[in-house]
This record gives C-alpha cells, sequence and structure tokens, in this order.
C-alpha cells in the first residue's frame, strides 16, 4: 500500500514572542511538526506496518521545513515530498492544498492519504477535505478508527453527539483526530537513520498548473490577542477562599 | 450587484446565528440575504432573510459530501456573494469542499466579519489562539462562524421557497449509525460551564466537578486529555483548539493547568475562575478569579458555599 501523510511544519506557538507593537516575532522562531500531525504519521505508519507498504512524507513549506519531516521520518516515514515554499510566496489554503493535490498526482499510485485535523498554528481544518476534492477521492473526516481491507477504508467518526462509521473506496483521503492512536516516540537509533531517508524536493512555482486557485485570499495582519483579566487570587481555608470567589461572582453577577 | 449572501448551518443552535451574520453582510453589500436549509425546513429558525430550502434527489444533510454538492449546485446557478457556515466539524468540511470545488477564498473560521473596498474581512484565532488574523478574500468567497458571535433574530423569514437540486453519489457511505454513545454535552451554548482536567487523578472523582455544577446549574466539559488521552469523558465535551469553542458567562476551570489549546477555547467566557495546586500554571494568568490550592478540599467547599448562596 502506498500511503501518503500530510505534515504541516509550524510555529511553536507556545514559544512564539509578540515584539513591542503586539505582532509575532516570525523571523527565526522556532518550528515543529504540527503537534496533531504526530496523529496523521502514527496512522500512516500503522497502516503501513498492518498492510506493507511505503509512508511517503509530503509536505509543503520552507527549508526549515526540513526539521519537521524528519521527525515524521524518525516515526516510519520511508521517503519525503518537500514542496518548497518560502514564506512570503506561500499559498493559502486552498493554493496549499491544490499543491499538495498536485505533489500526490506526481508521486502516483497512491492508495490512501493521510492528515490530521488540523494544523496547530492555523487550525482552520480545511486542507484535508480541499486535497480531497483537487484529487477527486473520497475524503472521511475525524476518524478516530481507521481500517484498511478489500480496496475500502472505514472508519469511526464522532459528529453531531453520535459514532457513525463510514466506508469509501480506496485511493481515498483520511484525517484522525487525537483519539485515532497514539503517537509512538523514535528512538534515537530512529532519528538519526531518519537524516539518511530521501527527500524530494520540488520548487512550489513548478506546480503551479493551469486550474491553479487564485482567490485573492490574504493576511492583512496579525496581532497579539488581547487579555484584560483581571488575575485576583483569593486565600484562606478553602471555606474562606471559596466564600470570597462566591462573593466575586455574585458582584459580577453571574451567579 | 452583488450576489446574495448565503448562510447555512446544520444546527438549529447555529442556523439562526449565523442567518444573522449573513444579514449583517448583505446589508453592508447591499444586497440580499439568504438562509439555506437542507432537506426541510427547520420550524425555529429565524432570520430577517429569505429562506430558501433545498431538496436533493437523495437526503443532503446525511453526508457533508451531499450538502456540499447541494449547496454548490444552487450556489453555482444562483450566483452568490459570500458563502457563510456554522462552525461545526461538518460544517467545517461542508465549507472547505465549498470553496475547493468553485476555487473561491476560503477564510476560515473566526468571529467578526466586515466589509472593506468590496472585500470579506474575518477575524480569525492564529499560533494556537495567541494572536489574533486579519484576513480578506475577494468576493464570492466562503467563511465559517463561531458561535456566539451574533445574535439570531426574532423575526420568522421574508419568504420561503423550495429548490431542487440534484447531487449525484456521494463519495462516502454511511455503514453504521450509533446513537448514543457520545452526549452532546451542551456546552456550545452553556450560560455557565465547570470544567475538568488532568488535576483530577481518577475518572470517580469528576464527581466533585459534577457536583459543582449541578449547585451552579451549568453544564460540564473538560481539556483535551480527558476526553482524548484517558476517555473520561466524550470527544464532545472537549474544550479547546480541536474541541469546542465556548463563550459562557462563568467558567470554571478545575485542575486545568491552561495550555494555549484550551485557552483558544474559552477565551470569550465573561468571567473564568482558576482552581489549581500550582500557583504558576498558566490558567491563572488568563482567569479573572483563581484559587491556588487543591482541588479535592477547594471544590467541595466552593459547592457548598454556592449552595448556601
Amino acid at each position: 500500500m502506498n500511503i501518503v501523510v500530510l505534515v504541516k511544519s509550524a510555529v511553536d506557538e507556545a514559544e512564539l514572542r509578540a515584539d513591542p507593537s503586539g505582532h509575532p516575532v516570525l523571523k527565526g522562531a522556532a518550528v515543529k511538526m504540527s503537534n496533531f500531525d504526530m496523529n496523521g504519521v502514527e496512522e500512516a505508519v500503522k497502516q503501513k506496518e498492518a498492510n506493507g507498504g511505503t509512508v511517503i512524507v509530503v509536505t509543503l513549506g520552507g527549508a526549515d521545513a526540513k526539521k519537521a519531516i524528519k521527525e515524521a521520518m524518525a516515526m516510519g516515514g520511508t521517503r519525503a515530498v518537500h514542496i518548497l515554499a518560502e514564506p512570503p510566496a506561500a499559498p493559502d489554503s486552498l493554493a496549499t492544498a491544490y499543491c499538495l493535490a498536485q505533489a500526490v498526482k506526481r508521486i502516483g499510485d497512491v492508495d490512501l492519504v493521510v492528515c490530521s485535523e488540523g494544523a496547530s498554528d492555523t487550525y482552520q481544518g480545511e486542507v484535508g477535505a480541499m486535497v480531497a476534492e483537487f484529487l477527486d477521492m473520497p475524503f472521511i473526516a475525524y476518524a478516530r478508527k481507521v481500517a484498511t481491507a478489500n480496496g475500502k477504508v472505514r472508519c469511526e467518526q464522532g459528529l453531531r453527539g453520535a459514532v457513525r462509521v463510514l466506508e469509501a473506496k480506496l485511493p481515498a483521503v483520511v484525517s484522525v483526530v487525537s483519539e485515532a492512536n497514539v503517537p509512538r516516540y523514535p528512538t534515537l537509533l530512529q532519528v538519526m537513520a531518519a537524516g539518511k531517508k530521501p527527500i524530494e524536493e520540488i520548487p512550489v512555482a513548478s506546480l503551479n498548473g493551469p486550474d491553479y486557485p487564485e482567490t485573492g485570499t490574504e493576511v492583512i495582519d496579525i496581532t497579539i490577542q488581547p487579555a484584560d483579566r483581571k488575575k485576583l487570587l483569593f486565600d484562606g481555608t478553602p471555606e474562606e477562599a471559596a466564600k470570597k470567589l462566591v462573593d466575586a461572582l455574585k458582584q459580577e453577577a453571574v451567579l | 450587484m452583488t450576489g446574495a449572501v448565503l448562510s447555512y448551518s446544520e444546527s438549529a443552535e447555529l442556523a439562526g446565528e449565523v442567518a444573522a451574520a449573513g444579514a449583517e453582510v448583505a446589508t453592508m453589500l447591499g444586497t440580499d440575504a439568504v438562509a439555506l436549509e437542507l432537506d426541510e425546513m427547520s420550524a425555529g429558525l429565524r432570520t430577517s432573510g429569505s429562506v430558501v430550502v433545498l431538496k436533493g434527489d437523495r437526503a443532503l444533510e446525511a453526508i457533508a459530501d451531499s450538502a456540499a454538492s447541494g449547496i454548490l449546485e444552487f450556489a453555482k446557478t444562483k450566483g452568490f456573494g459570500a458563502l457563510l457556515i456554522g462552525e461545526t466539524r461538518f460544517g467545517t468540511m461542508v465549507a472547505a469542499k465549498v470553496a475547493a470545488r468553485l476555487k473561491v477564498g476560503s477564510l476560515g473560521k473566526g468571529k467578526k466579519l466586515r466589509v472593506d473596498g468590496g472585500r470579506l474581512v474575518l477575524e480569525r484565532d492564529a499560533y494556537g489562539g495567541k494572536f489574533v488574523a486579519t484576513v480578506a478574500s475577494k468576493l464570492p468567497c466562503v467563511a465559517v462562524v463561531q458561535a456566539g458571535a451574533y445574535r439570531a433574530t426574532d423575526a420568522p423569514p421574508r419568504a420561503v421557497e423550495t429548490v431542487t437540486v440534484a447531487v449525484g453519489e456521494p463519495k462516502v457511505a454511511i455503514a453504521e449509525t450509533r446513537h448514543g454513545q457520545e452526549r452532546d454535552a451542551g456546552i456550545k451554548s452553556a450560560a455557565k460551564i465547570v470544567s475538568a482536567g488532568r488535576g483530577f487523578a481518577k475518572k470517580e472523582d469528576l464527581a466533585l466537578a459534577q457536583d459543582l455544577a449541578s449547585a451552579l446549574g451549568a453544564a460540564i466539559g473538560c481539556s483535551r486529555p480527558l476526553s482524548s488521552d484517558l476517555g473520561w469523558m466524550g470527544e464532545e465535551a472537549h474544550i479547546g483548539l480541536t474541541g469546542a469553542y465556548v463563550h459562557p458567562q462563568l467558567y470554571v476551570a478545575i485542575g486545568i493547568s491552561g495550555q494555549l489549546q484550551h485557552v483558544a477555547g474559552i477565551k470569550d467566557s465573561k468571567i473564568i475562575v482558576a482552581i489549581n495546586k500550582d500557583r504558576q500554571a498558566p490558567i491563572f494568568q488568563v482567569a479573572d478569579y483563581g484559587i491556588v490550592g487543591d482541588l479535592y478540599e477547594i471544590v467541595p467547599a466552593l459547592t457548598k458555599a454556592v449552595k448556601q448562596g
């Protein structure tokens, strides 16, 4: 089985600082594989272990995305395709999905495309669905259990207070939630071996076909989230603190 | 004239809010607002615009693929200025599919919409909710609207029309549906929420949070580890970036450290209360009121104090 796993190199949001004007300091900011993608990679590797085959890690990002690629390779990726797009020219979500789909088409003969439910930095959760549309493949989102057999994929999905079992013919695109699996921690040996696995680089411009989506979508500004909370701590015995809290909540008219 | 602003949500709770967002954007654009309903009109839908009920050759709302196809057929035939969809898992899928099939801009999910220089502008979370991104797209485009940003009108729709669409076979089939396994925690629209985190040592101890919730008349939710890693609560109860965004009057976080991903989902709460044994826990930085201490002592005392009024 040829399995593609879509991985994003994301800014480590926990480390990201704002400059005095409230804008994020992206230059030199630490990047890593988007947290949720660990579940995507784990699922791809699990499917490979169950069915045999290869796991091809596909990512779109700047030169610093190599770190995310290596993390995915250490978890069990066989090889990688890196669509090189440096940040100022980075495409929007629809164009990103288009480029990822183009790369999957180039790889050819792909049975399953796995991704996570969204990226840890933007968390819009739309690229997986868009990739499926560009590939004209079925898309099962938010899978918490994935099984492939007899040319089909069968997934459990939690939606609207019910659990649904969905089925689609392969090739298909599946996005997994964190309930799907427990990501493995690679050993030091696996981390070192990951550096030797092949990475194919494709300039983003080379994927720019006649049907490239030009949507005129742009990020105008990014500023720090305003947070003006009172940050008042109540002390004393549990009973005293609880009483003070209840009084404060009454003052706020929320009790 | 710009095409109509279409709104849609499969959630009866959200449909009126998204219709209100649609009406506001339509006014800014000088065009009509049309709330879309699939398969049948839900009795409670209120909008200052009109309603179009889309009926397909199969149940449209059964699966995101069919819902997207139905909306797409209508949007392609009639044209549109913007399509606003309520933020749920289902809605997110439908929005992405429609944007990809039409190759129009997708603004993502956020709360505040405005029109600027003929473009639709949306403010949405960035970098785990630590920052706010302002995103703009030329028209037509698609945006996902989160709960709590707009208030549904009380007015019944001006007109209701039924339109038939042909959608064809969806690529995904439903093999089985198991109801009742997941309980809708009701947190998305709750006025008060008690939320539990890793500070609880075992599942049975959640009864303490439940007692407080009962005393407050609050819904109960949790941070990601409890639903995802430990499975103590259902997926629907999970609050945060990958779960529900909530906007209660009162949010009580118990034994929750306050990771960015959790805070992203609670920042629209009016009052945030934190109970945690670690004074350095980041949750205290985003809370209005806090008590540093052992939740096993604080929570019962708080429940008692609430009951005593």
